[in-house]
């Protein structure tokens, strides 16, 4: 795509012009183009890049930060001590679960609001749309403080609202354990981003063409049908790339847990782990081990879409 | 479409705005109410209460809460008009010239955005503390680009495709220069672009929480959401729950503004800087 | 919020000449960030610069007694210097985090700091206080409680200023000890309150959150029952010996899970930290609760707002905290706050004279009648207005000398991150296991070989 919407003069210029000067002016082109790009690639190198080289060169040290004269180099044992420990496999099923829980039902419940959206009356559209775009705005700490004093024993409604619900009572304590906890904190993390997920399939929906819609129609296919064997499988590069983008997110989560359990009852997620080696124990050495290996499990993570599920970035991008 | 059929498709819209302003409805509720009715397990307050308010912008907690809104606000906008103006270079050359390492550019940005932050932070914590960066607005607005270019430039390439750009010819043809023709022609085009990244760049900058906690450590640089997470009630032992209620509120306000004023444009720009086929 | 404008006069930009210089400088380092950094200089700092130095005092929040110290402390000093506030998180752990962070960057900008006990020795340690004059530790240790001075002290030496000595009481209702049959004139037991409560049908106030306060509980019980959580200490960490595989250790897992399957302890005990406690003791349920002494300031203040009865106060009860074992006294809590003087501070000398300024018997009445926290100096407890306040204060002064630290060791964040991931929540302890289990942890964790 990236030649067919290149404007018509710039394609019909070289056929009029001599051979020397389409290759000075493909040079110049180039020259060009890395100057005003180059810039912005320097700086998104700068700020990751180096960051992550330099956390693969601290984590072959022992260093904690009150304790500068006891720095050591200890190669590779910072890594073993984080694989063999059971607090790094616990928060990486942590956050592996939570990340499948809200990507899952962000993606149904985001199809839903899509369909609605996409067929909502001209009426009320602005709306709905005005109303889709504040739980994507509003601060993610901000979501989880909400939904933790709606559901906080002394402070939240949610006890004396649902108390006809089995197993919910004015006592029941939300975050006294695990699994009322990674629910509430699911709950957090879906309202803030489905919405999201929604605007992705919205648009993946709107390119979904009418015509096929309306031959199937004339087939007699089913609504169900039609869902299943027209509008789904036109739009899964959007969906695709919905899912990958989401996963990562959730994988990085953080601000939710902080916020709700600070890590308690073993809802730590491994960014949350990573951060209290750092920065809190200021065991430099160790977070940066952890830093590393979160970052591989994040390329790992889009390696698997990309190649696995075949998820062509560009093309679904407009690049292909 | 049937009445019927219509009614449903309300129904849906107007769950979808329920589901989407609950949560906001609940903090501002739980802002207005007083010390004492914190606790009475009701949705709204039993009487509307400034207490809260009063307490994060001139009492107590408005030494923590105003520098930090003051820091939100310089930090993000600094950060946000650095990576327009990057990305804008960027995304004229992406959409305009034919240049090898294209998409190499974008790839890049795309690595960059889905980039673990912690990974980020722990490097430069230390870094920063040797350089004297820690705690200090660059030492934010540095990081703060990781967050807001790539989305940007993605965003703004997106934009910038559509940009008729042989008008710029035209009007050359027509007898302008080139600096008329750009200004004239081409500047206006690109402005709603230009603009609607900068927000939606200004939202991601606005929502960073890992950064803000792990930079800083005063109000020199800490932004908001850093802040609410450190408040403290009237005493120390007190839970800051309005307090922390009253400033969520605050800090929403102006996401929610620029939600309601350039809805149209933010949906565009999200759509397309993510999909296109 | 009472002192609000007294807070705003002192607001003010950032210490204006020891950042400015310090920024500056930095400024060529930081190269490429040139620009940026005036933007942020300019933004942030910008005061007046005038020649008196300028302290900058990092406090823990309170109801503005500390603001208020640091401004007759300024009126005192009479132009030589002036004390600005700055102010810290709420919990210990993240107080200790922001100062640690800034100190390892040899912040000079941190003169004075209001520290918890429990951090002093790894500060100490890592150089971070600037070393206590002589003449100065001879003054500000007469007659301050024994227990406050060894929380200031490490390796021997004196290396903060005590300011406030905490310690926690146990509150009862005196309706519910007497219904009981409790005679709350002898020092009771954990069996006997949980026991009553039980009978009773009334509300054990205990903070069995995950955070500083569980370590707390944890260390008063095993100190209480003869122990501690470290027997021998070292100044190499892999050396640290610790107690918690012992009788001691069993005893006070025996009472955590007492209290915690009493069903007593509140729905949300898992949860629950001081104000909690203290907001489900004033309730209709209230009946026993271990907690500091800026309880009943607040019960007052909330009796003067109208929030609480005054029949409801008239009920409080104060004693010792109980025991572990029968006619064993107990080792209550000890907190409070010291003050530390930043190693890299420009003005150390002026640093210690403002610290000796806030400290006198004047002010930590003062403090003690505003904020409700105790006093470090023995003599306070016997001024007119604070018996007044606090009809208490002897049973303070009691438990302040009765009082066990929690363990001082320079690897202390680590030591109480271990008891807290093992001893939480407290339904889950299980007394034979628990501490060794938890002993196991804390020494591999000293040792580098497991993550916190």
């Amino acid at each position: 795509m990236s030649t067919t919407t290149l404007p018509p003069t710039k394609k019909d210029a070289p056929k009029s012009a001599p051979a020397a000067t389409t290759s000075d002016r493909a040079r110049s082109e180039r020259k060009l183009g890395w100057l005003l790009a180059g810039p912005a690639f320097l700086v998104m190198l700068a700020v990751t890049a180096y960051p992550i080289l330099q956390a693969t060169y601290e984590s072959l040290f022992s260093y904690r930060l009150t304790d500068p004269d006891n720095r050591s180099f200890v190669g590779l044992q910072n890594y073993g001590v984080i694989l063999s420990d059971p607090l790094w496999w616990q928060s990486l099923w942590v956050t592996a679960l939570i990340t499948f829980v809200t990507v899952l039902v962000e993606l149904v419940l985001g199809f839903a609001l899509a369909m609605v959206m996409a067929k909502a009356l001209s009426s009320i559209r602005p709306v709905v749309r005005a109303a889709i775009l504040i739980p994507y705005a509003v601060i993610t700490v901000v979501s989880a403080y909400a939904w933790q004093f709606a559901f906080d024993i002394n402070t939240g409604f949610v006890n004396s609202w649902f108390a006809w619900i089995p197993g919910v009572g004015t006592d029941t304590d939300w975050f006294g354990d695990f699994g009322t906890s990674i629910f509430v904190i699911c709950l957090a993390e879906i309202w803030k981003t489905t919405p999201f997920i929604s605007l992705l399939l919205l648009a993946g929906l709107a390119q979904v063409p009418e015509v096929l819609q309306e031959a199937a129609k004339v087939d007699g296919a089913t609504w169900w049908q039609r869902l299943w064997r027209v509008t789904l499988p036109n739009m899964k590069a959007a969906i695709m790339v919905a899912l990958l983008f989401r996963t990562l997110d959730a994988f990085r989560i953080f601000d939710s847990i902080f916020v709700m359990t600070a890590g308690a009852n073993g809802t730590e997620s491994v960014s949350f782990l990573a951060y209290r080696q750092t920065i809190s124990r200021l065991e430099i050495g160790l977070g940066s081990a952890l830093s590393v290996l979160l970052f591989l499990s994040v390329v790992l993570i889009a390696a698997i879409f990309i190649k696995g599920f075949k998820v062509d970035l560009a093309q679904a991008r407009g690049e292909g | 479409m049937s009445r019927r059929e219509k009614t449903w498709w309300w129904v849906g819209g107007a769950l979808i705005v329920v589901y989407c302003l609950f949560p906001i409805a609940w903090i501002v509720s739980l802002s207005l109410k007083a010390p004492s009715d914190l606790n009475t397990g009701g949705f709204l307050p039993s009487a509307v209460s400034w207490e809260n308010y009063q307490l994060i912008l001139t009492g107590g907690a408005s030494d923590l809460f105003l520098p930090a809104l003051r820091n939100s606000f310089g930090i993000c906008l600094i950060a946000t008009a650095i990576s327009c103006l990057l990305a804008m270079f960027a995304a004229y050359a992406i959409a305009r010239l034919d240049f090898p390492g294209k998409r190499l550019i974008l790839s890049t940005a795309l690595i960059v955005a889905i980039f673990p932050i912690i990974s980020i932070v722990t490097p430069l914590f230390n870094l920063w503390r040797n350089i004297g960066l820690y705690d200090t607005w660059p030492g934010l607005i540095i990081p703060y680009l990781s967050l807001t270019l790539p989305i940007s430039i993605w965003t703004m390439s997106a934009f910038f495709r559509e940009i008729p750009w042989e008008m710029e010819q035209a009007a050359q043809v027509d007898g302008a220069t080139t600096w008329q023709a750009f200004r004239k022609v081409i500047v206006p085009l690109a402005t709603p672009g230009v603009f609607t990244t900068a927000i939606i760049a200004f939202f991601i900058a606005w929502n960073d929480f890992l950064y803000g906690i792990s930079l800083t450590s005063t109000s020199a640089a800490r932004p908001v959401p850093a802040a609410i997470g450190l408040f403290s009630g009237e005493s120390q032992f007190v839970e800051p729950t309005g307090a922390i209620a009253a400033a969520a509120v605050i800090v929403t306000i102006p996401v929610v503004l620029l939600v309601l004023l350039f809805q149209r444009r933010i949906v565009a720009g999200l759509t397309n800087g993510a999909v296109k086929g | 919020m009472p002192n609000a404008p007294g807070r705003s006069g002192f607001r003010g930009p950032a210490p204006a000449p020891l950042r400015g210089r310090s920024r500056s400088r930095r400024r060529g380092v930081a190269g490429a960030a040139a620009l940026l950094v005036t933007a942020g200089t300019l933004a942030a700092c910008g005061g007046d610069s005038g020649g008196t130095p300028t302290l900058t005092w990092y406090f823990n929040p309170d109801n503005g007694g500390q603001v208020e110290l640091a401004r007759r402390c300024t009126e005192e000093a009479d132009g030589r210097y002036r004390i600005e506030t700055a102010i810290l998180p709420r919990d210990a752990s993240s107080q200790r985090e922001q100062l640690v962070r800034r100190l390892a960057a040899k912040d000079a900008s941190i003169d004075l700091m209001s520290l918890d006990p429990i951090y002093v020795p790894e500060f100490a340690q890592a150089g971070f206080l600037a070393p206590v004059p002589e003449d100065v530790a001879e003054r500000v240790t007469e007659g301050v409680v024994q227990s406050a001075i060894d929380g200031a002290t490490w390796d021997d030496e004196l290396v903060a200023v005590p300011f406030w000595g905490n310690t926690q009481l146990l509150w009862y209702r005196k309706s519910v000890a007497e219904a009981a049959g409790l005679d709350m004139t002898k020092p009771v037991t954990w069996e006997q309150i949980v026991t009553a409560a039980q009978e009773q049908d009334v509300e054990l106030g205990v903070q069995g959150i995950r955070a500083e306060s569980l370590t707390v509980w944890f260390n008063s019980l095993i100190e209480s029952a003869g122990g501690s959580v470290i027997e021998g200490n070292a100044d190499d960490p892999e050396n640290l010996e610790l107690g918690l595989d012992s009788d001691a250790g069993r005893q006070a897992a025996e009472v955590m899970k007492m209290v915690a399957e009493s069903g007593q302890a509140g729905a949300a005990f898992s949860t629950e930290n001081e104000s909690a406690s203290a907001a489900e003791f004033e309730g209709e349920r209230g009946g026993f609760m271990v907690n500091w002494p800026f309880i009943y300031a607040q019960a007052v203040s909330g009796v003067e707002g109208g929030t609480i009865d005054q029949a409801v106060l008239d009920d409080y009860g104060w004693t010792l905290w109980p025991s572990v074992l029968p006619n064993v006294p107990s080792a209550p809590p000890l907190g409070g706050i010291d003050l530390g003087i930043g190693a890299y501070s420009a003005n150390v000398d002026f640093a210690y004279e403002a610290a000796e300024c806030i400290t006198t018997d004047e002010n930590q009445a003062y403090y003690m009648i505003n904020e409700g926290n105790p006093a470090s100096s023995a003599a306070v407890f016997d001024a007119p207005d604070v018996v007044e306040k606090f009809p208490m204060a002897d049973t303070i002064r009691q438990s302040l000398e009765q009082a066990a630290p929690r363990p001082q060791t320079a690897y202390y964040n680590e030591v109480s991150g271990g008891l807290q991931r093992e001893y939480h929540p407290p339904a889950s302890v299980q007394p034979g296991d628990t501490g060794p289990k938890a002993a196991e942890l804390i020494a591999a964790v000293l040792r580098g070989e497991q993550l916190l």
